[in-house]
């Protein structure tokens, strides 16, 4: 198997959905590649199609056309479930099973030593006490930092986030920002998240990546991208103008 | 009581007159209902009555065979009447009821427990079969509900690389719970609150008391047999469905 530089590489990802002809595509002849151990931020209008990208790199959906490799193989020839342990996923609205929080931690990854769960809530920015508390009484940002616990208990290889700070304060939202930078720097993971917040990808840098109805319009450094879009409908989205 | 006759059919056509006339007087708007509902129940089960008696006359396995096919796809056509969200149940409900009832019949003839005899195939796979078609519709009905509710429940297990039957196990326990409920609750209740059907039955036409209980049980056994083996035949084919090989699920069927 030939490891080439990129961890994933879409090639002409595409999935249409619907009976209508021609039937809509949600991901439309989406090309690039992620490089190892580094981060990157999907921008784009609601609806542009970046959750359905994501769901379709951990083969949640099936694409219609073009393909995904992971590793330099296709990831139609892994196993679906092996392919989603290596290829962890934080939904956009994060859903916890009804049980602790230490309960939803040990079910992704089975015999956890209590001091890294632990260390788990803490880099989350958790308190301690809250193991043994049932979900059902934690706010929403408290239940994404126990979803994304949970993702990174898993130890994936890439982390696909989906706004993982939307529903957090300030002070929150800016240490979850440099968890995910540790998560990059320091474990090597490839981070691929989704963020509405033009200001949040600045301040992550990496690389940013402008969808539009399905598309890839442009990509590039995140700090460039942002401050300088180079095609007309960056600039608009940039400038917070419909598309 | 003597063995009714047309004149007490008719007699007790009164009742219905008795219940048209409280509906009327409650402007219940179920009147037309009821009128044709007794109308087309006499001659549904007149017919019935004839045919099989004609069954029973003529004593041929390959008879009772067709009689049994025929209901369990009238059972099925019914049972997938009621769901008709999920595509494709006609085939789940009739493979559901026909499992169930082939499996709980087999084993009672096998072990002699009846006999190849019209006069008891026929009515027992009644009862079978009609409770087989509630449940499986019930089983349907619930598991499609739920995983169509639980999606995000389903997909964050499937994302964390559960199976697709590890990611739905609670929901189809659920199901087939449900499709076994009404069996566990008549089991629990039998006798005490209810005299059920087949009992009172016998009790009707004369037979002594102890051997229609002992009857009945054979046949309570027998329905616990057949609604769970149809509730589980339901789950495993419905689930299927919902899921691609690629431990995807798919809500829109
Ligand atoms: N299975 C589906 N069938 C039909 N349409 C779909 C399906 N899945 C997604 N869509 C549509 O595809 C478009 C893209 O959806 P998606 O959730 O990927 O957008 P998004 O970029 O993540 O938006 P947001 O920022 O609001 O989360 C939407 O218009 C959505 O309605
Ligand atoms: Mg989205």
């Amino acid at each position: 198997m030939a490891v080439t530089g990129s961890i994933l590489e879409l090639c002409n990802l595409t999935r249409r959905v619907g009976d209508g002809t021609p039937a809509r595509a949600i991901v439309d002849n989406f090309s690039y590649s992620f490089g190892f151990g580094r981060l990157y931020s999907i921008i784009g209008p609601s609806g542009a199609g970046k959750s359905s990208l994501l769901r379709l790199l951990n083969r949640l959906d099936e694409c219609t056309d073009g393909s995904v490799k992971f590793k330099g193989s296709d990831t139609r020839e892994f196993a679906p479930c092996e392919l989603r342990q290596r290829l962890g996923y934080l939904f956009q609205t994060p859903h916890l099973f009804d049980r602790t929080v230490r309960d939803n931690i040990v079910d992704a990854q089975p015999h956890l030593s209590e001091s890294k769960i632990s260390r788990l809530i803490q880099q989350v920015q958790l308190p301690s006490g809250i193991v043994d508390a049932p979900v059902d009484n934690l706010s929403v940002g408290e239940r994404q930092r126990v979803a994304l616990a949970r993702l990174l208990a898993t130890q994936p290889e890439v982390a696909l986030l989906d706004e993982p700070t939307a529903a957090l304060d300030p002070a929150n939202t800016e240490a979850i920002e440099r968890l995910i930078s540790s998560v990059v720097t320091d474990h090597g993971v490839t981070v691929v998240m989704v963020s509405h917040s033009r200001q949040q990808v600045v301040r992550l840098g990496g690389e940013a990546i402008l969808m539009v109805d399905g598309q890839l319009i442009e990509h590039g450094d995140a700090v460039g991208l942002v401050k300088n879009p180079g095609t007309p409908q960056g600039r608009r989205y940039m400038n917070g103008e419909p598309q | 009581m003597t063995t009714p006759g047309l004149t007490q059919v008719l007699l007790a056509g009164i009742l219905v007159v008795i219940a048209i006339a409280v509906a009327r007087y409650w402007r219940l708007p179920v009147i037309k209902d009821m009128a044709f509902g007794s109308v087309r129940g006499f001659v549904q089960l007149v017919a019935v009555g004839y045919a099989v008696r004609f069954i029973f006359d003529i004593e041929s396995p390959w008879l009772i065979m067709l009689a049994l096919g025929i209901m369990m796809t009238v059972g099925a056509h019914a049972a997938s009447g009621r769901v008709k969200s999920v595509k494709g149940s006609f085939g789940t409900c009739l493979a559901a009821i026909l499992t169930g009832s082939l499996i709980t019949l087999a084993t009672m003839l096998v072990f002699k427990i009846i006999s190849f005899d019209a006069r008891y195939i026929i009515p027992l796979a009644g009862m079978i079969i009609g409770n087989s078609m509630n449940a499986s519709a019930l089983v349907i009905d619930r598991l499609a509900s739920d995983l169509r509710a639980n999606r995000l429940a389903i997909e964050t297990a499937l994302a964390l690389g559960k199976s697709w039957r590890e990611a739905s196990q609670k929901f189809h326990r659920d199901a087939a719970r449900t499709g076994m409920v009404a069996m566990l609750n008549f089991l629990k209740t039998v006798g005490i609150v209810a005299l059920p059907g087949a009992m009172t039955g016998m009790i009707l036409a004369g037979a002594d008391p102890v051997e229609a209980v002992l009857l009945q049980v054979i046949v309570a056994y027998m329905l616990l047999s057949a609604t769970t083996i149809t509730s589980v035949v339901a789950v495993e084919l419905t689930i299927r469905r919902f899921f691609t090989r690629h431990h995807q699920l798919r809500i829109d069927r």
